[in-house]
């Protein structure tokens, strides 16, 4: 057992970890934050994305104390006092959502694209969320919640 | 007819909460004092067993390791045969058969103490080929059941008759594979136990009311003392309807009494639920030179694999639709239901009417293309219309849109680019070079409901409350298709109030009533059907009460709207729901009806009857680009026509089409499970690959509404049957591109190129007049 400094949804924390704890882990099991998924366990679904300093990650990939000192955005730290980060907004109105499971992982995905392309082709959406997956909805409604998000 | 909520893009009810992760599914609860289960399974196909723990159990942690001789009732299950053990006694008859669950205080001494538990295997012969299975030789995957475990006969008519007198007569074997449903969410649940000694299961499920009786009897518990709570569920797809963890998690809590949690990872996932099941179908068809059909013969075989789950009903609902949405007058269909002892095959999306689908569709395909027939003409020729007779005699009175689909369909494809445009776009010359586009279409019908005379029944409860609120009970689940929002929008139709306003309560077995399955796309209509007549019901109390009040006599001067009951003419005559809440004995103000759909049982040596109603119509047409030199299949462009009798909420709807379309295409084209001697070789999404946003297209459309009368405002059931042309269109569009039939799915890149390879020596290349 040790503990890490993590900025987590922009505030400073410091959390208890152990050996062989993943980031999954330690969100999920120790703080409750449960928006973020487990669906394969190996880095092939996208529903544990996260945004760790600026980039998107999958979660079950990265080792508990690989975040330390790092800044991680989850689906919990996007709502700004009380209002949708405008991709959640977009997934409510265009009906983005289905069974909701790959949700969290799709927005994030979504969230860190825009930040780093905040005006991308829907080509460039399709890149930017293929390492997620989504069974329910053919991923049509989901770009096109990604492409209203970036022009709100 | 003009509605304020029915038709309308009503957003969905649990869009915010599953957007802003809050959404709980059953692996986000965390109880006190909660341990965790990991289930030992078996790595054999057939034989016996037998399980050495000592070691296991001094791990520090480890609360014990439940098997058969721990079940308190009885060790069986399954939807329709109990053929499934809890945990197996002795021998198995799958890989991945439950032969225990170890039980400690973390998942990780759970998963680490199940690697220790010694299993000791006497192997013995299986058999993997249905085809083997079916004769008597074979060895008996059930002992005291035949391997055949099903046989549904169709007869009409002298097919022999009409193969001598056809003009054409097409013949080929089509086969299907094996597939997973690969929901998002693994399986996952929570069990404790509550006051008044109730047990509480917390898993996902389609049919909580039918868990709950199958696990009360495994757990030896009065229904009553077991509570199934459904919350969020990370899609099913067909894939929930058999039991999982559920018992396993009730042992357990008998067990220790202390909460359990048991999460499954991917590869239990794969390894525990059913599968689509696999079906070779032999087909002929035969035409006059009009190309109006004179007989189709099919004999089909479905894998069940080790258990039978819902073969029975899926073979019997591959063999009603085996003819497709068309006029047949000579008919012989036999469709069999095998048990091997591969993986268990199951409900999956479609149920039996997909897999026909890629023969009948084809098979009409071969014979317009030997006439020099139009793909529309000849659909047209021979497609239901209303008056129509199906093959097992059942009148197609209403609600049989299969012209409007096809001409909307016929529109669409007219308004898509042209191969040479297409070709322009992706750089690539026509037919010349290695790449080659085609196109093709699929039509199929899908009939709604259990079938076959099976009780379907759907109940509801409307009430208002004492506060004048408006609520709705019933045990349907939200599996992501919307049901939460599409059957809200019914009582808010009728009530007057927004969707949102109708308390919707329908996760929990205590205070909901029996809704039947969330399967065969029957919740739309059976449950819609229930909740519109409870609340009619409800509604025309509070306004028998107003009138009263009101002194108001004809109860059609009355309006009902935002919680208010008044005189159309004289808006200030007017109660509100509290003030009638108040005088409406509770009892009489909380409504229950249920709805019955409308089913017979077929003859058995004919197959006459009338095994479902409604049936619901969907047409698709693809564009695709074969690349002859890696053999790959792009989809360039799609339509997809979906009838929906009355579209309760169009977005829904779409959203059902793209995702149909999408696991259409991935079941045609990517979906490969590689069960080899019944093991599932590819048991992760690195190996078994389902489309991802790169793959699929901006799918165009189309839905089609032809209202049907015994339908809630004349909707029907739309989830299954977006998917089934999808398959038929792809491979009718990659011969049109290469002239070469596809009889196997998935067409992988390997599996295209040993055809074209074989084409080239004259081996399997049609011919074409």
């Amino acid at each position: 057992m040790n503990n890490i400094q993590i900025k987590l949804n922009g505030e400073w924390r410091e959390v208890e970890i152990s050996p062989g704890m993943r980031l999954l882990d330690l969100l999920r099991d120790e703080l409750k934050l449960t928006g973020t998924k487990e669906g394969c366990g190996e880095g092939e679904c996208g529903v544990c994305s996260v945004i760790m300093n600026g980039h998107l990650v999958n979660a079950c990939l990265v080792m508990a104390f690989q975040a330390e000192k790092a800044e991680v955005l989850t689906i919990e730290g996007l709502k700004q006092s009380g209002e949708f980060d405008p991709i959640q907004q977009a997934f409510i109105d265009i009906g983005a959502v289905q069974c909701g499971f790959c949700t969290p992982g799709m927005i994030m995905a979504g969230k860190a694209l825009l930040l780093q392309n905040p005006k991308p082709t829907r080509e460039e959406i399709r890149r930017g969320i293929s390492g997620n997956l989504c069974r329910c909805t053919g991923y049509e409604k989901i770009v096109e919640a990604i492409e209203n998000a970036s022009k709100r | 007819m003009s509605y304020k909520r029915i038709g309308k893009r009503e957003l969905r009810r649990d869009g915010k909460v599953k957007a802003e992760g809050k959404a709980l599914y059953p692996a986000d609860i965390y109880l006190d004092d909660m341990v965790y289960g990991r289930t030992l399974r078996s790595t054999i196909p057939k034989g016996h067993f037998s399980l050495d723990f000592r070691e296991a159990l001094k791990i520090p942690g480890v609360l014990g390791i439940l098997t058969a001789k721990d079940i308190p009732g009885k060790n069986e299950y399954g939807v329709l045969l109990k053929d499934h053990q809890v945990f197996c006694e002795h021998s198995v008859k799958q890989i991945g058969d439950p032969l225990g669950l170890v039980v400690a205080e973390t998942e990780k001494i759970a998963k680490k103490a199940a690697g220790m538990v010694k299993v000791r295997y006497e192997e013995e012969e299986g058999v993997f080929d249905p085809r083997e299975a079916m004769k008597n030789s074979a060895p008996a995957v059930h002992e005291d059941r035949d391997n055949t475990l099903f046989h549904f006969k169709l007869r009409k008519g002298n097919v022999e008759e009409a193969f001598r007198d056809a003009h054409v007569v097409v013949e080929n074997t089509y086969h299907s594979e094996s597939v997973d449903h690969a929901f998002l969410q693994t399986e996952a649940g929570v069990a404790y136990w509550e006051e008044s000694d109730r047990l509480v299961i917390v898993a996902s499920t389609q049919y909580p009311h039918f868990d709950r009786s199958e696990i009360a009897n495994s757990l030896g518990l009065d229904e009553e003392k077991v509570r199934i709570i459904n919350p969020a569920v990370g899609g099913s797809f067909g894939g929930r309807e058999d039991l999982t963890l559920q018992i396993h998690l009730g042992i357990a809590v008998m067990k220790f009494n202390r909460p359990v949690k048991i999460v499954y990872d991917r590869k239990e996932s794969f390894l525990a639920h059913c599968k689509r099941h696999p079906m070779i179908m032999e087909y002929k068809t035969a035409a006059d030179r009009d190309g109006k059909f004179l007989g189709m013969k099919a004999r089909i075989v479905g894998d069940t694999g080790a258990y039978a789950s819902w073969a029975v009903n899926v073979l019997r609902k591959a063999g009603v639709h085996a003819t497709g949405p068309y006029e047949i007058p000579n008919v012989w269909v036999d469709s069999y239901a095998v048990y091997t002892n591969n993986p268990f095959s199951g409900a999956m999306r479609g149920f039996g009417a997909t897999q026909p689908a890629i023969a009948y569709e084809q098979q009409i395909d071969e014979v317009a293309r030997k006439l020099g027939l139009d793909p529309f003409a000849i659909r047209r020729i021979n497609g239901f219309k209303p008056g129509s007779i199906t093959a097992t005699d059942q009148l197609m009175r209403e609600s049989v849109p299969v012209e409007e689909c096809l001409k909307a369909l016929e529109n669409a494809l007219k308004e898509m680019k042209t191969d040479k445009e297409l070709r322009k776009e992706k750089g690539s010359e026509k037919n010349t070079g290695m790449k080659k586009t085609g196109k093709g279409i699929g039509l199929i019908f899908y009939g709604t409901g259990y079938g076959n005379g099976a009780p379907d029944v759907a109940k509801a409860r409307a009430m208002i409350d004492e506060e004048g609120l408006a609520h709705l009970f019933c045990g349907a689940s939200e599996v992501g298709q919307g049901a939460k929002t599409a059957l809200t929008q019914i009582p808010a139709e009728i009530l007057g109030l927004k969707p949102e306003e109708v308390g919707f309560h329908h996760e929990d077995t205590l205070t909901t009533l029996d809704a039947g399955t969330c399967a065969a796309s029957r919740q739309t209509y059976s449950m819609g059907n229930a909740i519109k007549l409870a609340t009619d019901a409800l509604a025309n109390r509070l306004v028998e009460e107003a009138g009263k009040i009101l002194g108001i006599k004809d109860s059609s001067c009355l309006s009902i709207e935002n919680y208010e009951i008044f005189h159309k003419e004289n808006p200030n005559q007017r109660l509100s729901f509290k003030e009638l809440a108040g005088r409406i004995p509770e009892e009489e103000r909380t409504v229950e009806r249920s709805f019955t759909a409308i089913t017979t049982e077929m003859d058995p040596e004919t197959g006459k009857g009338d095994p479902y109603w409604p049936y619901t119509f969907s047409a698709c047409g693809v564009t695709v680009e074969v690349d002859t030199e890696t053999g790959l299949v792009e989809i360039l462009e799609g339509v997809l026509v979906q009838d929906a009798g009355k579209a309760v909420n169009p977005e829904l709807i779409e959203g059902q089409m793209d995702g149909g379309f999408t696991m259409g295409q991935g079941y045609t084209l990517m979906e490969d499970l590689q069960v080899i001697r019944g093991e599932i070789k590819h048991t992760n999404f690195t190996r078994y690959l389902i489309p991802t946003a790169l793959d699929t297209i901006e799918l165009k459309k189309i839905i089609i509404e032809d209202p049907e009368s015994t339908g809630p405002y004349g909707a029907k059931g739309v989830g299954e049957p977006v998917m089934i042309p999808v398959a038929p269109a792809i491979l009718n569009a990659i011969f049109d591109a290469v002239g070469i039939r596809i009889k196997e799915i998935p067409v992988t890149p390997e599996k295209l190129l040993s055809v074209i390879e074989e084409g080239k020596h004259g081996g399997k290349r049609e011919a074409e007049i």
